[in-house]
Order: C-alpha cells, then sequence, then structure tokens
C-alpha cells in the first residue's frame, strides 16, 4: 500500500512537469512528435530509477556536503553505461537515441528525486519513487507531445488525422508554443489538483464532525 | 553537531569524492573494455550498410586513393555506379556527419545523416525523406536553400533554416571539392 501511495504521487500529486515544474526544458524542447515525447520519457524513465537505486544503496556512504555533485557524477556514469552497452550491442537503437540520452544527464527532475527522496529513503521506496517519477515525466510529455504534434503537424505518432486542408500552425511546433501549452496545461493541473483537494479536504471535515458528533 | 563536524573534514570530503570518481571511472572502464571491440565493428558493419543503402546497385566499394573515406562504387561487371563521399558541416547544434552518394556524372543520388545534434522534431527532418528527395539529380550549383517551394532549389525545413543551410552548405562543399579532385586528375579517377 505505501509503496503504491509512493509510486502513484508520481503521476499526479507530484508529477514532475504539472506540478513539480521541474525538468521543463526538455518539456518544451523535446516534445514536438509525440514519439520524440515517448522516447525521451522511456529514457528518463530507466535512468532516473536506476539512478534513485544507486544513490539508495550509497546514501550512507556520501558525504553529505559533496552529495550533490556525487549525485550527478552517478547520474552521469549510468548514461554513458548506457550509451556504450547501446552502442555496441543495439546500434541501430542507439543511433535512434543517442541525442536523447546525452540530454538526460542534465535533467533538474532526476538529481531533484536522488536529493529528495533516494538520499533519504531505502532501495525498494526509491526504485518505486523513481519509477513513479518516470512514468509521471513519461505520462506528461507524451500528453504535450500529442498535443503539439496534432495541432502542428495534424498527425499523431505519424498517423495522419487531418487532412491537407489542415493550414499548420509553425509556432505549436516551435519553442514559443511548448511554452504556452505546458502553461495552460499545469494551469489546469493545478485546477484540478486544488480542486481534488478540497473534496478530500471536506470529506475529512464531515468524518472529524460525524465522529465528534459520536463522541 | 558532532556529526557535522566529523563529516566536513577537508581530508575527508575529497576521499569520499575521490573515491566516489575512481568508482565510477572503473565501471566506466570496464564497461568501455567490454564493449568497445562490438561497437568498432559496428560502426564498420552500419557503414557499409548505409552505403549499400545509398547505391543499391553498388556490389563494391574501392577505396579513392589518398582519399580517407571517399569510395567508388562498382556494380558486379565491375562499371563505375557512383561515388560515396564523406561531408562535414557545422549545423544548429554542432558538426554534422553526412554521406553523400552521387552517380558518375556527379549528380547527387541521395545522402544519409550519420551523425548530428540538430533538435529533435526540427534540425533532425534534415535527414528525413520529404527533405532529402529534393537533393536527387541535382548538381552542386542547384545546392542553393530558399524558403518559397522552387522545384530546382532546395525549400527549406519549416523551422529549421539553419540546419537546412547546413546540410545543403556540407553537401555543396563536399562536392566542389570532389570536382576539383576530378579535374585535377584530368577527368578521371
Amino acid at each position: 500500500m505505501k509503496l503504491w501511495k509512493i509510486f502513484y504521487k508520481g503521476l499526479f500529486d507530484e508529477n514532475p512537469i504539472f506540478r513539480l515544474a521541474l525538468s521543463l526544458c526538455p518539456a518544451v524542447a523535446v516534445t514536438s512528435t509525440a514519439k520524440n515525447a515517448l522516447v525521451m520519457g522511456l529514457c528518463v524513465l530507466f535512468v532516473i530509477t536506476t539512478n534513485n537505486v544507486v544513490v539508495s544503496i550509497f546514501r550512507k556512504l556520501i558525504n553529505p556536503k559533496i552529495r550533490v555533485p556525487i549525485f550527478i557524477m552517478s547520474i552521469a556514469t549510468i548514461v554513458t553505461v548506457v550509451e556504450l552497452v547501446l552502442e555496441a550491442f543495439f546500434p541501430i537503437l542507439f543511433q535512434a537515441l543517442g541525442i536523447y540520452l546525452a540530454l538526460v544527464v542534465v535533467f533538474a527532475i532526476i538529481l531533484a528525486r536522488a536529493e529528495v527522496f533516494a538520499s533519504r529513503n531505502n532501495i525498494i521506496h526509491s526504485f518505486f519513487d523513481g519509477l513513479g517519477m518516470g512514468v509521471g515525466f513519461t505520462g506528461a510529455m507524451v500528453l504535450i507531445g500529442i498535443i503539439r504534434e496534432f495541432f502542428g503537424h495534424g498527425t499523431i505518432f505519424n498517423l495522419q488525422l487531418l487532412g491537407s486542408w489542415y493550414a499548420k500552425p509553425l509556432i505549436v511546433i516551435l519553442p514559443p508554443g511548448g511554452f504556452i501549452l505546458i502553461g495552460i496545461l499545469i494551469c489546469l493541473f493545478n485546477m484540478l489538483g486544488f480542486k481534488l483537494g478540497d473534496i478530500a479536504e471536506r470529506k475529512k471535515a464531515t468524518l472529524l464532525e460525524k465522529e465528534t458528533m459520536n463522541d | 553537531m558532532s556529526q557535522e563536524n566529523k563529516n566536513s573534514s577537508i581530508l575527508q570530503i575529497t576521499l569520499n569524492f575521490t573515491l566516489a570518481s575512481l568508482l565510477s571511472g572503473a565501471i566506466l572502464a570496464g564497461t568501455y573494455f567490454i564493449t568497445e571491440p562490438y561497437s568498432v565493428s559496428n560502426k564498420i558493419k552500419l557503414k557499409e550498410l548505409s552505403m549499400r543503402e545509398l547505391i543499391p546497385t553498388a556490389q563494391a566499394f574501392k577505396q579513392i586513393a589518398n582519399k580517407n573515406g571517399w569510395y567508388k562504387a562498382m556494380d558486379n561487371k565491375g562499371n563505375l555506379v557512383g561515388y560515396i563521399l564523406p561531408a562535414e558541416t557545422k549545423g544548429y547544434g554542432g558538426t554534422i556527419k553526412i554521406l553523400v552518394a552521387i552517380d558518375a556524372e556527379q549528380k547527387i543520388i541521395d545522402y544519409k545523416i550519420l551523425a548530428h545534434n540538430e533538435t529533435p522534431g526540427l534540425g533532425d527532418a534534415s535527414g528525413l525523406p520529404e527533405f532529402r528527395k529534393q537533393f536527387a539529380g541535382k548538381k552542386p550549383e542547384n545546392l542553393i536553400v530558399v524558403k518559397t517551394p522552387d522545384p530546382t532549389k532546395i525549400v527549406a525545413i519549416t523551422g529549421a533554416t539553419i540546419s537546412s543551410r547546413a546540410v545543403t552548405k556540407g553537401i555543396k562543399e563536399c562536392l566542389e571539392q570532389f570536382d576539383g579532385l576530378i579535374k585535377e586528375n584530368g577527368g578521371g579517377l
């Protein structure tokens, strides 16, 4: 139950992009098509989970004063190992992922999870935290990617949905369109979040009321 | 407080960091040691594969003397069907490496981008068929990037003019260099 909670909070309550507003750079830069967004998301999912586990294993050995450089080094090592292995055994995949993987090293969300969660929690919890954050990140990226690809290219995952009559607005594919869309989505998610929070609070209040009445 | 003091000794911090660096260095070195031979042989295979993709009729590739990476493509009867030339250019995000295929009359057949750092979704479209097919059959003097549709020139990708220009310029320069070599050798190689 606790594991599910740790996993689930990355999907919505602490969604990296929409709620924590971390790693907005890839959310703008790599989401012009749904496929790119998905690939990037999966790379992050893998790296964040692995890094959380590694940081959690070594958390008692890392001197707190230099934890951040060590976390960065850990991320860079994982990414480089993945790159080397892919290049050697899956060269086609490596060619497709090459530009994405190198970017992953500097993503704020991975460092943030190492700092906030993995360096303070045990290995299993850290694993699920990374998994949840990764899935939340991937979901957010794909959502942005689908919207931008649909309005910018008239396709979703390269599937033609709108005919040639559709005048493609270039701004949607360019970075400004990404910023505007992410702003709107963050706003929507926050509105939804507040509303759900409100409902939960009211439920709690009525429960409390009932309890006091019973007393 | 005592914990804090114990941890902040500069020697301990240095040791801690050194150990971490050593560990990650050792992991990287180990991985590289194992994967290196595979990736080298992969690179050669991939290169050969991309050359065959560019000129499907070619059976053998012969390196041109004194020109590293320049190849003559022969069909199974030993006739010259084209050339494979490496081009390099500076794009939006760094160096773009291209493999250009031209036929015996020095008209472009196709090209393939081997390595690049262009923006995914924008600049990387310079390697997609839609942009690439504009080059087929063109000679260096036609390689001019324009923004309005013109079948005799190269139309830039929307949102990626820099990448379009870079790729076109790289291919043009490569072809001119090759033309110079042919003329130097009196029309043949």
